[in-house]
């Protein structure tokens, strides 16, 4: 039955579902797990890296992690492929922003800039969906720090923690238990790594394994964002108490 | 929608041709508007300055083309309604063409405009500007307001600026919204509300007469007189004004004529009974 | 000879802008308003080239008006006064540009901080604590050279203006017939009373 509406995007199914977008929600879940939470100064987003290997050039290029503007980074779930086409549309589309009103653009704003492009995916015949969730960190001066889901069907949310990707059901009942109103930036990276290394499958982490970011406020009041270096990681799954021992990393 | 709402918000400045656009964007909304709006353009790169070279009859007095110019005309709100009045005079160079010409452009029932500057484009657009008045009573089951009207036919001009269109218009009406509302428009793009206009070569004369005179509260009949009177002396005065007084009352039900009365009986009477025109003399010393 | 004038102080923007409309050697009309809201607390008063004015501000105006409705904000002055820039570089280089000057002025709805920006029809862009254009520029820039002040209250600016409207009527060969004068503040835009029939006799 449904095989004949499954190969359109732009056909609705008998049941009224949209059978490639649900695909493409379906493949997202076998992603590796993102996850962000919205802290009171601040915002941290970590992702499980699925491709880890010795040959691997391990600090040429995030897989997970991007910055699309001066005040918004984005965590990815899904294809990465289909993920660099949107993240460089999500640049343009924030850079002709500052240049036509010489401000940064509202967060919710780019936000939806993307989510507009990929709801024309699940109308427009003859495409396939884009196979991205997105988890977006970001701050501006109207609503301060903000977080988002988007996901393939083109709508997206604001959240206060909130996961995507593999198990992302146990990270979100995880995030729901532990996330306490008005915590620090530092106590959402813990909780961050906490929530990672139980729903990834080996309980030992490693900065090989892990990507990490954060946006915050300085001390004199300026908005920054950062990708965290390996060091940076491990110091953190040091501090938590998940590092992986030294031995194990030989076998 | 995207594309819906880039066509409206992009700048006119930017439109690359309007003769084309008119009839392509509009075909959706009005199946009628391909009986209009075509025009072939003059087959050259500035179409407005070779115009004006074939017929702008003061810098070249051989110019080819004389185009009819040269008017008075006014129009005036008050209490009664809106007063409007017009010559009769189209000259085209130092030369009379008509002596019989109608500046006052029936619209419809209610609404009137004037026709000052070139009278083949106050003629052809006001025509238009009925017409789009007419779709709009038709789309909308309501009359067109006197300020959505006016605006049609600025938006309209303002499209063809720089391209040679010449135009000074009023657009006169009285609607149970606005009351007696009077819109000056002219090929620039300018649209003006306002009380009282003068528009044409015959103007300063007739803003003489009628501004010292003017007020809201004049009678009916006052104000026609006052209309006539303002009209005669740029008929009196301006070369390129004359004719007949061709005099509009505007009132909620509708407009009213007050006839088309030949100038010079009237310029005599007003000499003679009034001691008026005291410059002139009517016997030989 | 249009007027216009703005002036910015502690937390407002003063514009003034003449009420005459001019066509060759007669004015059409002594009440003329040559300014557009274009959100509750951005005002924009425009002088140029018939027809261009009014059409290129409703153009700004009605986009700011549907970035409100899009995006459930409004755009701040010195977004707007960008925004603008934009819109008269492009114009610039088309077929017809728009021949209007510009000054522009608002309050920030968030921080209450107020500015004044000076645009001509060639794009430029300046943000300024005071402002002229036209002829107007010859008299009332030395006059707020002297006298401004970057903190000063709407009192003051309102003495201001009336410091310059004075020296335009004394000294500018053409009745500009008087000015519209409103005030841009956290609250949005209010009418200021200016007395048009005040005679000022030369020296």
């Amino acid at each position: 039955m449904s095989r004949r509406y499954d190969s359109r995007t732009t056909i609705f199914s008998p049941e009224g579902r949209l059978y490639q977008v649900e695909y493409a929600l379906e493949a997202i879940s076998h992603a590796g797990t993102a996850i962000g939470i919205l802290a009171k100064d601040g915002i941290v987003l970590a992702a499980e890296r699925k491709v880890t290997s010795k040959l691997l050039e391990q600090d040429t290029s995030a897989e997970k992690l991007y910055i699309l503007n001066d005040n918004m980074i984005c965590a990815v779930a899904g294809m990465t492929a289909d993920a660099n086409i949107l993240i460089n549309y999500a640049r343009q589309a924030a850079q002709r922003y500052l240049l036509t009103y010489n401000e940064d653009i509202p967060c919710e704003q780019l936000v939806r800039r993307l989510c507009d492009l990929k709801q024309g995916y699940t109308q427009h015949g003859g495409l396939r969906p884009f196979g991205v969730s997105f988890i977006y960190a970001g701050w501006d001066p109207r609503r301060q720090f903000q977080l988002y889901l988007s996901n393939p069907s083109g709508n997206y949310g604001g959240w206060k923690a909130t996961s995507a990707g593999a198990n992302n059901a146990s990270a979100q009942s995880l995030l729901k238990q532990d996330y306490k109103e008005d915590c620090t930036l530092d106590e959402a990276c813990d909780m961050a790594v906490k929530v990672l290394s139980k729903t990834m499958d080996s309980t030992k982490l490693s900065s090989e394994k892990i990507e990490f970011a954060t946006v915050g406020q300085t001390d004199d009041g300026k908005i920054y964002h950062k990708l965290w270096s390996a060091e940076a990681i491990d110091e953190l799954l040091e501090k938590n108490d998940l590092a992986k021992k030294e031995e194990s990393e030989d076998k | 929608m995207d594309a819906l709402v880039a066509k409206y918000s992009r700048p006119a400045a930017e439109e690359s041709d309007p003769f084309e656009n008119e009839l392509e964007s509009h075909d959706l909304m009005n199946p009628a508007d391909h009986l209009s709006l075509k025009f072939a353009m003059p087959p050259v790169a500035q179409p407005s300055s070779w115009l004006r070279a074939a017929t702008d009859d003061r810098s070249n007095p051989e110019c080819p083309i004389k185009i009819a110019h040269g008017t008075t005309t006014l129009a005036f709100r008050f209490q009664g309604g809106i007063i409007v009045a017009t010559d009769s005079r189209a000259t085209a160079g130092d030369w009379i063409a008509s002596q019989t010409v109608k500046k006052v452009i029936e619209i419809n029932s209610v609404l009137l405009g004037t026709m000052a500057g070139g009278a083949a484009d106050c003629q052809y657009w006001l025509a238009w500007l009925g017409m789009q008045c007419r779709l709009h009573e038709l789309r909308h089951k309501r009359r067109i307001s006197v300020a959505a009207a006016s605006k049609i036919l600025a938006n309209l001009v303002y499209s063809y600026k720089g391209m040679g269109l010449s135009m000074g218009t009023m657009c006169a009406g009285v609607t149970a919204e606005e009351g007696p509302a009077l819109y000056y428009v002219d090929s620039d793009g300018t649209r003006l509300a306002g009380n009282l206009f003068c528009v044409g070569s015959g103007q300063t004369f007739a803003y003489g007469v009628l501004d010292a005179e003017y007020k809201y509260e004049l009678s009916n009949e006052a104000a026609l007189e006052l209309g006539r009177r303002s009209i005669l002396a740029a008929a009196h005065r301006d070369a390129y004004s004359g004719g007949y007084i061709n005099l509009y009352h505007i009132e909620e039900k509708g407009w009213t004529r007050h006839g088309f009365s030949d100038t010079n009986p009237i310029f005599w009477k007003t000499k003679l009974e009034k001691g008026e025109f005291s410059n002139v003399t009517s016997e030989l010393e | 000879m249009e007027v216009l004038l703005g002036i910015s102080g502690k937390d407002f923007v003063l514009i003034a802008a003449s009420k005459a409309a001019m066509r060759g050697a007669t004015i059409l009309k002594a009440s003329d308003d040559k300014t557009r809201e274009l959100n509750k607390n951005t005002l924009m008063a425009y002088s140029g080239e018939a027809g261009d004015t009014v059409q290129f501000a409703e153009y700004i105006q009605r986009n700011a008006q549907l970035y409100s409705m899009r995006n459930e904000t409004e755009l701040s002055p010195p977004a707007l006064a960008n925004f603008v820039r934009g819109e008269l570089a492009s114009s610039l280089r088309s077929r017809k540009p728009y021949q209007v000057n510009l000054l522009l002025g608002g309050v920030d709805k968030d921080t209450g901080k107020p500015s004044l920006f000076w645009l001509d029809y060639l794009a430029a862009l300046a943000e300024v604590p005071y402002a002229a254009h036209g002829y107007a520029q010859y008299y009332c820039l030395s006059i707020l050279d002297k006298h401004h002040q970057r903190d000063i209250s709407l009192e003051r600016g309102i003495e201001l203006l009336n410091l310059c409207a004075d020296e335009l009527k004394r000294r500018l060969p053409i009745d500009f017939k008087g000015l519209t004068v409103k005030a841009i503040t956290a609250d949005g835009v209010k009418d200021i009373p200016y007395d048009d029939d005040k005679i000022v006799k030369s020296a």
